[in-house]
Order: C-alpha cells, then sequence, then structure tokens
C-alpha cells in the first residue's frame, strides 16, 4: 500500500506512539531494535493505525529516556544502525504507514559534543551555543519545570566556571537561539532525517527555545519566529511533511503555535485529556465541555493532536489546584504512583481495569476532534510497573504473547531492559496480543473495529463539532459534521444506566444509524429524542436521511 | 388536588437529568425574580468555593415568580455564569438548577415539601434552605449551614444571627425561652428563614403525610421540622452565620400575622409533640459553630408610646375573650398592670410566662376559636414589649443575655405549671 498523496494528512492520522526499545528485539540482547520493530509492523497495520510516532533513538546517555541527545544524525547503538531505520522506513512506507520522529530543539545532553566544546573555554567557537551567566541570577522566577528533581534552572559548570541555563534535567543544557548558527545546525539535521523520507517531526519542549528577561521564558516571540522559518523551510522543500508541538500550556496559549497556518501543523491538546479522566470520576460531562469551549479556533490547514495516556507522566500542569487534588486522590492514591506534577499509570490500570471505561475512553478519544494518538500497549489493557523509578513503569517491554519474555525478546529475562509486567491481573502470560487475536470479543479486537469504523468516514478527522446540552450531566452527547456526512455521538459518563432527551429537531427527519451493529433506530421527530444507555456505554450514530 | 400529584411532570424531568447529589440547597420564596436570583447567585458561589468535589443541586421553589426566574436557571456546563474559569476556585462538577413552581396555592410548607421530595429522590445526603428575602446571606452563610449536616452528621442545623437587641424580640421574650423550656434544648432561632438537615430528618419529616395542610406547617415549616428533630432525639446544632437586619418597612407581615403564624405554629407542635415535651425536664445546650452570638448595638427607632396605648385598648376591649383563656388570678393582674401609668408600668417575667402557659393551654382545649385565641395575644405582646424596651433601654449586651436567660429559667421553672394546666384543663368560665 502506497501512502496517499495528502499534504493534510495528519487531520486523518490515527498515531501509535511507541519506543524502538519497548517494542521487539530481535537480536536478543533485551533491548528494542528496529528490526524488531519492523518485524512488528503488520501489527500497526493490522490495528488500523497508519502513522507511527517514535520516541528518540538517537545515540544518548539514557538519562532522560532518550530526551538528552547526544548524535542528533544516528541511530543509538542499542537499537541498530542507520541502514536499520531506513530499512524500517521503506517497510512503513510500503504498508502505507507514515513515521513520525522526535527532534529535540531545546536542548541536548551534556555529553553532546557542542557542549563538550562549549564548556571546554570561554573562547571556543561553540561556546555561545549554549545560555552562559556569571551568576544565577538571570532570568529570575521563571518556573522549574521538574521540580522533584531541579532546584533551578542553572547549573555550575565547573569545568568553564560559570552557570548553563537548562528547563529540564540539569544534564540537559539548552541551546541558545539566538545564535544563528544554532538555528542553521538543527535545520541541517531536520534536513538529513527529511531527506531520508521521514514524514515529520514532534517537536519537543517547543515553548522553551528563547530566553528573556522579565518574561516567562515561555511561548516568546523569539520563538515563534524560529519555528515560523522552520515551516516556511519545510514547506518550500518538504511540501506535506508534518510539524508537531509539544506544548504542554492552555489552548489560548497552544493556539499562537499554530499562527496563520505558518507554524505548526499538529499541536498536542493537553488540557484536554486530564479532564477526559476527571470527568468519567466525576460522572459529569463538565471538564470536557468546559475547556473545549475554552479552545480556540484553529486555522484550517491545523489539527490538535488528541491522546489518553503516552511515555510521560499523566500531566496535570494545565488544571487547576483543586483539579490536580482532586485527580491524585482519585487516580494515584499511592503516593509512589505519582511524579513531578503528573500520574505515571497506564489507562487500564487508572480505570480499574473496567473495560467499559476504558473503551468508553478510547471511544471518546476516536470521536472528538482531533487526531488521535494510542500509546503502545494501551489496545490491550497493559498494566504498569509502579515501582520502577522516574516513568519506566509505563515503558515496559510489550507484551506479544504469553511465552518467553512476553514474546519481545529471547534474552534472558534477567537482560531485559526492563522487567516485564507478571502480575495475575496485567501480566503478559494473561495480557497480550496473541491472545486478544483469538477472540473477536477481546479488547484489541474491539480497538480495531473501532479505528476502522473512524477511518471509514473523514468525519471524524475533519468535521466540526456541536456539542448538545442535554440536562442530563451524565451524558455527553455531539454532532460530527462534514458536508453531507453527519455522525451523533452519545456517551455515559456515569456507572450507572441513564436516559438522556436530546433535542434533534434540527435533524428532523434523519434516520439514526448506530455505526458497530448498523442498525435502525427510530427517526427523529418533533418530540425530544429518548435514548437509554448502559453504564459508561456510548453510541455513535451516523445519521442519514432517506 | 390529590397530594401525590404535587410534583409536576417537569419537576421530575429535572430531577432525573440530576440524578443522585450530594448537597441540595433550596431556596424557599414568593418573591421576585429578581431576589431568587440573587440567592442563586449566592449560593452557587457558595458551591463553587466550598463544594468543589461534591455532587450538588439547587432548587428555586417559587410560588410567583418561577416562570420568569427560569429563564435563564438551568444546569450549565461551560455556559456563561457556571464556568467561573479554569485557573480559579469553581466546581468541578455541573451546578444543577432546579426550578419548581406550585400547581397549588403557594405556601412556604408545599415549597418545602417540594424541597424534600427532591432531596429523598436526588438522595441528597444533607440540604440547605436559605431565602432570598435575607439581604445580608452570603456563600459562607451557605457553608456554613450545610457543613454540619455534611460533615459532622448533624441532622438539623439551626442558624444564629447577630442582632440588634431590640430586634428578634418575639423570639427573645417568647419563642427561644418557651421551646427551651418545653422541648429542652437551647436552639435560639427555631423559627428563621435558613437552615439545614440531613437526609435522615428530611425524610421522616417527608413521611408524614398528614401534616402538609396543617397551618402551621403551611406557614412555619422550619419550626415544624426543628421541633420534629427536637423530640425525636435527632443531632441538633447551631452556627452563627451572621448579622441579620431587619426587612426593609412593609416588607414582612404584620404583627398579627406573625404571632399567628409563629406562636400559633407553636401552640400546635405543643399539641402534636406533647408526650415529648412533657417528659423534658430544664433544657441543655446544643452544640454551636462560629464566632459567640454577638448583639450589635446600632440604635433603632420604636415607637414604644404607641404600643402602651394598644395594650391598654386591648386589654379593655379582649376582657371578655381574656377570661376565657386566662385564670382569674393571672387575668385580674393584667387589668392591674394595664391601669398604670406609663412610667411605672412593668410586665414581669412571672406573669408574662404563667399568662402564655395559660394561653398554650387553652390553646390545647379549645376554649375559643383557636386563632382568636392566638389573636388576643397579640395586645399583650405588645405590653410585654412597650415594658421590655422602657425597662432595657440602657442595658448593655451581657445584660441583655443575662435577661434572656432569666426569662428563660423561668419558663423551665413553671413548666409544670402549663403540664398540669394542659393535662387537667382549665376552668372553663361562663
Amino acid at each position: 500500500m502506497a501512502l496517499q498523496e495528502d499534504n493534510l494528512w495528519y487531520k486523518d492520522a490515527v498515531i501509535y506512539q511507541t519506543h524502538v526499545r519497548t517494542f521487539c528485539d530481535s537480536n536478543g540482547d533485551g533491548i528494542g531494535d528496529f528490526v524488531g520493530l519492523t518485524q512488528r509492523l503488520d501489527y500497526l497495520q493490522e490495528l488500523g493505525t497508519n502513522t507511527i510516532w517514535l520516541l528518540p533513538f538517537y545515540p544518548s546517555p539514557l538519562r532522560d529516556d532518550g530526551y538528552d541527545i547526544a548524535d542528533y544524525t544516528t541511530v543509538h547503538p542499542s537499537y541498530g544502525t542507520l541502514d536499520d531505520f531506513k530499512a524500517f522506513l521503506t517497510a512503513a512506507h510500503n504498508r502505507g504507514l507514515r513515521v513520525v520522529i522526535e527532534m529535540v530543539m531545546n536542548h541536548t545532553s551534556d555529553q553532546h559534543p557542542w557542549f563538550q566544546e562549549a564548556r571546554s573555554s570561554r573562547d571556543n567557537p561553540k561556546r555561545d551555543w549554549y545560555v552562559w551567566s556569571d551568576t544565577d541570577a538571570k532570568y529570575q522566577g521563571v518556573r522549574i519545570i521538574f521540580i522533584d528533581t531541579e532546584l533551578s534552572n542553572w547549573t555550575w559548570d565547573p569545568v568553564s566556571k560559570s552557570y548553563y541555563w537548562h528547563r529540564f534535567f540539569s544534564h540537559q543544557p539548552d541551546l541558545n537561539f539566538d545564535n544563528p548558527m544554532v538555528f542553521e545546525a538543527m535545520w541541517e539535521i531536520m534536513k538529513f532525517w527529511l531527506d531520508m523520507g521521514v514524514d515529520g517531526f514532534r517537536l519537543d519542549a517547543v515553548p522553551y527555545l528563547v530566553e528573556r528577561e522579565g518574561t516567562s521564558c515561555e511561548n516568546l516571540p523569539e520563538t515563534h519566529a524560529i519555528i515560523k522559518e522552520v515551516r516556511k523551510r519545510l514547506d518550500q522543500f518538504y511540501p506535506g511533511r508534518m510539524l508537531l508541538a509539544e506544548a504542554n500550556q492552555w489552548p489560548a496559549d497552544v493556539r499562537a503555535y499554530f499562527g496563520d497556518g505558518d507554524e505548526f501543523h499538529t499541536a498536542f491538546h493537553f488540557p484536554l485529556m486530564p479532564r477526559m479522566f476527571m470527568a468519567v470520576k466525576l460522572e459529569d460531562r463538565k471538564p470536557i465541555i468546559e475547556i473545549l469551549d475554552q479552545t480556540p479556533p484553529i486555522p484550517e490547514n491545523c489539527q490538535w493532536c488528541i491522546f489518553l495516556r503516552n511515555h510521560d507522566e499523566l500531566t496535570l500542569e494545565m488544571v487547576t489546584d483543586i483539579e490536580r487534588d482532586y485527580m491524585y486522590d482519585e487516580y494515584a492514591t499511592d503516593k509512589t504512583m505519582r511524579i513531578n506534577l503528573g500520574i505515571r499509570r497506564r489507562l487500564a490500570p487508572m480505570m480499574e481495569n473496567d473495560r467499559r471505561r476504558i473503551e468508553l475512553l478510547n471511544g471518546l478519544l476516536m470521536s472528538m476532534p482531533g487526531t488521535p494518538i494510542i500509546y503502545y500497549g494501551d489496545e490491550i489493557g497493559m498494566g504498569d510497573n509502579i515501582y520502577l523509578g522516574d516513568r519506566n513503569g509505563v515503558r515496559t517491554p510489550m507484551q506479544w504473547n504469553g511465552g518467553t519474555n512476553a514474546g519481545f525478546s529471547f534474552a534472558d529475562p534477567e537482560r531485559l531492559y526492563s522487567p516485564l509486567i507478571s502480575n495475575s491481573l496485567y501480566g503478559y502470560q494473561v495480557v497480550n496480543v496473541d491472545s486478544q487475536r483469538r477472540f473477536n470479543h477481546s479488547l484489541l479486537s474491539w480497538m480495531k473495529a473501532l479505528i476502522k469504523t473512524r477511518n471509514s468516514y473523514r468525519v471524524f478527522s475533519r468535521g466540526t463539532m456541536e456539542f448538545l446540552r442535554p440536562s442530563n450531566h451524565r451524558v455527553l452527547a455531539y454532532i460530527r459534521e462534514l458536508g453531507n456526512e453527519k455522525i451523533l455521538v452519545v456517551n455515559n459518563l456515569s456507572s450507572s444506566a441513564q436516559a438522556v432527551e436530546l433535542d434533534m429537531q434540527r435533524y428532523k427527519g434523519y434516520i439514526p444509524i448506530e455505526m458497530f451493529g448498523r442498525n435502525l433506530f427510530p427517526r427523529f421527530g418533533d418530540l425530544p429524542y429518548l435514548l437509554t444507555l448502559g453504564p459508561y456505554q456510548f453510541y455513535w450514530f451516523r445519521l442519514r436521511r432517506i | 388536588m390529590a397530594d401525590e400529584t404535587f410534583l409536576s411532570d417537569d419537576l421530575l424531568r429535572q430531577l432525573m437529568s440530576v440524578g443522585e447529589v450530594d448537597l441540595l440547597v433550596g431556596i424557599l420564596s414568593h418573591s421576585s425574580a429578581n431576589t431568587m436570583r440573587r440567592a442563586a447567585h449566592y449560593v452557587e458561589k457558595s458551591l463553587q468555593q466550598n463544594f468543589v468535589r461534591q455532587r450538588v443541586a439547587i432548587i428555586s421553589v417559587d410560588g410567583g415568580a418561577a416562570e420568569d426566574a427560569g429563564s435563564d436557571y438551568h444546569s450549565g456546563d461551560g455556559q456563561p455564569g457556571d464556568s467561573l474559569n479554569s485557573k480559579g476556585l469553581s466546581s468541578l462538577r455541573t451546578i444543577h438548577r432546579i426550578t419548581a413552581g406550585f400547581n397549588g396555592t403557594p405556601s412556604l410548607g408545599l415549597a418545602l415539601r417540594t424541597i424534600l421530595s427532591s432531596s429523598d429522590l436526588l438522595r441528597a445526603k444533607a440540604c440547605a434552605v436559605v431565602s432570598p428575602v435575607t439581604s445580608s446571606a452570603s456563600p459562607e452563610w451557605v457553608a456554613n449551614l450545610l457543613r454540619p449536616a455534611f460533615r459532622d452528621n448533624f441532622d438539623f442545623v439551626a442558624p444564629l444571627y447577630s442582632r440588634h437587641k431590640f430586634q428578634g424580640l418575639l423570639a427573645r421574650n417568647l419563642l427561644y425561652p418557651m421551646t427551651r423550656a418545653l422541648f429542652g434544648r437551647r436552639i435560639r432561632e427555631l423559627y428563621s428563614d435558613e437552615w439545614a438537615f440531613s437526609s435522615r430528618l428530611g425524610t421522616l419529616c417527608l413521611n408524614e403525610e398528614d401534616v402538609w395542610r396543617e397551618e402551621a406547617v403551611r406557614s412555619r415549616p422550619e419550626a415544624w421540622m426543628g421541633i420534629s428533630a427536637l423530640t425525636s432525639d435527632f443531632r441538633c446544632c447551631q452556627v452563627y452565620l451572621g448579622e441579620k437586619p431587619p426587612p426593609p418597612d412593609g416588607a414582612g407581615p404584620d404583627l398579627v400575622e406573625v404571632l399567628r403564624q409563629t406562636v400559633g405554629s407553636l401552640f400546635w407542635l405543643l399539641e402534636t409533640h406533647q408526650q415529648a415535651w412533657m417528659e423534658r425536664k430544664g433544657s441543655e445546650p446544643v452544640p454551636t459553630f462560629g464566632p459567640d452570638h454577638a448583639v450589635t448595638a446600632e440604635p433603632m427607632e420604636i415607637n414604644r408610646a404607641r404600643m402602651f396605648e394598644m395594650f391598654q385598648n386591648g386589654v379593655k376591649e379582649l376582657g371578655p375573650i381574656l377570661q376565657l383563656i386566662l385564670s382569674p388570678e393571672t387575668f385580674a393582674s393584667i387589668q392591674g398592670i394595664a391601669t398604670l401609668e406609663q412610667q411605672f408600668f412593668r410586665f414581669g417575667s412571672e406573669l408574662w410566662v404563667t399568662m402564655l402557659y395559660e394561653f398554650a393551654a387553652s390553646y390545647h382545649h379549645s376554649v375559643i376559636n383557636r386563632d382568636h385565641l392566638v389573636q388576643a395575644l397579640v395586645p399583650l405582646y405588645r405590653g410585654k414589649i412597650y415594658a421590655f424596651l422602657a425597662e432595657f433601654s440602657e442595658a448593655s449586651a451581657a445584660d441583655m443575655e443575662a435577661v434572656s436567660e432569666h426569662l428563660c429559667l423561668e419558663f423551665e421553672r413553671q413548666k409544670p405549671y402549663l403540664t398540669e394546666k394542659w393535662k387537667v384543663g382549665v376552668e372553663v368560665k361562663s
């Protein structure tokens, strides 16, 4: 299957996020690699996803799961070679799968040659590639992001006897984008991968590229100017490639990263994610409607990316203190589950392995406006290991089958980069791809059907959304519309059966057709349309005027 | 109209949409849509700020203003007025707003019954009732009322207010000391516009199917509810709310109507709970939350001369009726003080309590039409208040508390007299 020629392909994407290290180990060293990943591409195709987003696979000391890059133009030896990557890319494209890779522009590892040169002497030509200061008093008041580990955004460098700036870990010095050479070097790196054929970049830590005294050093105009320049060159030389922004900010702030359609193509909608979890726990649609009402419109050629879980903690930065406390109390009672301002758990354990809630959340993910992202393993309900450090508990090996090492690797179990999930509830003997392939009613089979249905109607990816506001607040209902395609989505957020009356007068005469069973429901008329829903049940109706 | 139809289909539909709640706040009024909106605003603000995680609903029950009040008064999610903001204090959940009108003649009793029914159907753990006519009410009031019922398992939460020493005279001279003496609990404001209750008490009251047509319940349902709590040994407490200014001139009912509602209600409650009060001896304080109840001291204009005149005329004109109600000794004493010059006039506590107990017993024995009986109390009450104002015009807040306490003890001391009169009947004079 060849890739479709459509520069707006990211709007119709269903993205599968994974890490080379976690997916499949082909050479028995206990670490996933590109050859293994390539072997498993059929699975991603079978699932119905059409885009792969890979976490960083560059050479790195791996002190931040690869986001501390030491060399931008090759592959970490544990994951294979550059040729392995090229083979993977070709194989993915042959299956109609696009590939999005990470690009960390904001900082490098302190092991990167650029930084090693920069710190070597104050006169080194690379000195000005990073942000140095003789005191740690500059940019006072700028928030510290990793509050669990960092006390300051400045770290003393004993080699060059001055402070360097870092918004993340102290081993990740920020690059100095006031130096035009830094930008050009970064563009050269991007060209390297674009020339190879990658379909897009997820740009990490975007808001922090530039620093200015007296500001929060976030979302500055100078940062936007840099993004615009990247986008301009991308459109000019590599049309059809995509930029995805990681900007963990309020929607109104993220909106700026779309510019006039001349900055990012897509951006994560961070505040929506915790509110989906909150809405299900509260059994109330308010959090979802509230945040989407606050979300400004974006340019026609742009798209939000939405997700339930990812490789990081479930971030609670974009919620109020009250909301954060509630999320902690409801989803992270054990303090081990918390890290920074978030919760390091996977979807299934957070839902107490309740299939109905897992389905409901995935139903929301697939039916709300935006490009959905599935985090590897969540499609089979994998568990987590909160006793592993950092966020490694949600980065355990993919569970392919119930055999040795879950089919992930033939290495000795002790050699695996991470212990497998092996408890009686989420262990690989119980939760794995092979066993779920065997049953039509497994979560995996259900997910395939869900994605297939979504992929069959472009209205999900490109249509407008309008909330219906029935008086029953445990029911979240909305209309998706694109031309003649009209979809009614009705979700019961509560743990008990609900009746809801929908005002469908505008659609009088339309026949709702339930999209999974394709059954006809009574035609809409003048009266409020009565529906009953079981606990956590949802309906997708295609509306047809026949 | 049959009782079972008093909940309208529209209300039921709204309740279905709300589902289950933790807290319900009823706004109980016959007043205008504007005052209702103001009350709804501070109630919502209170819930937003103080009960961010709880499932909450506000029900406004207004016989006359529901229609226009309801136009912008429905449950909201992300609609103007509901989503305060995402960065500040705000309830996590939808705040449900319900409006209920009446099918029948509006009354506070029917309104409370609607709230009780709603609370029961919504399975609210605690419910507060507030009145839009209280101009000083604030979001904190609602929270202070709800907390003891919701978090501390109290069943009945009565308010405490700051008042001028000459404000709330009926409560100070009659309602509080008499209910305290008879029912044995020191709750100052059983007759109030604001109170809260638990689901247990709410259910008990709702299941009292025979009371809803009684005038005492229709007009002062809060007192009936409070006395029901006291006599059934529910956990009761008081919570200090703040200053309660008098209603603007002409806004409240006249004195005759007030006495008919309050004293009439009290006498009726004595009858319906006679076994309970007869068994009680003395009185006990109830837990009180918040700062001490303080008496404020702003000057108030009261026309005392006219009150004395009305007392004297009343005793003269109602002599034959008072003779039917009071014992000969008491009647003579009343007649005696009615002949005194203003500057020598006193209405002592002992006579006041004896007289009231005889009124209560006569009410019980229906020596005359009960409504007329209560109305006959009006001039005597005026005399008592005249004397009170004259005697304590210079008294300090502490003095006033001592006077109140003295009166309460006098009510308690004479309680056996009431019991005796109640059991054997008064001598009906021809």
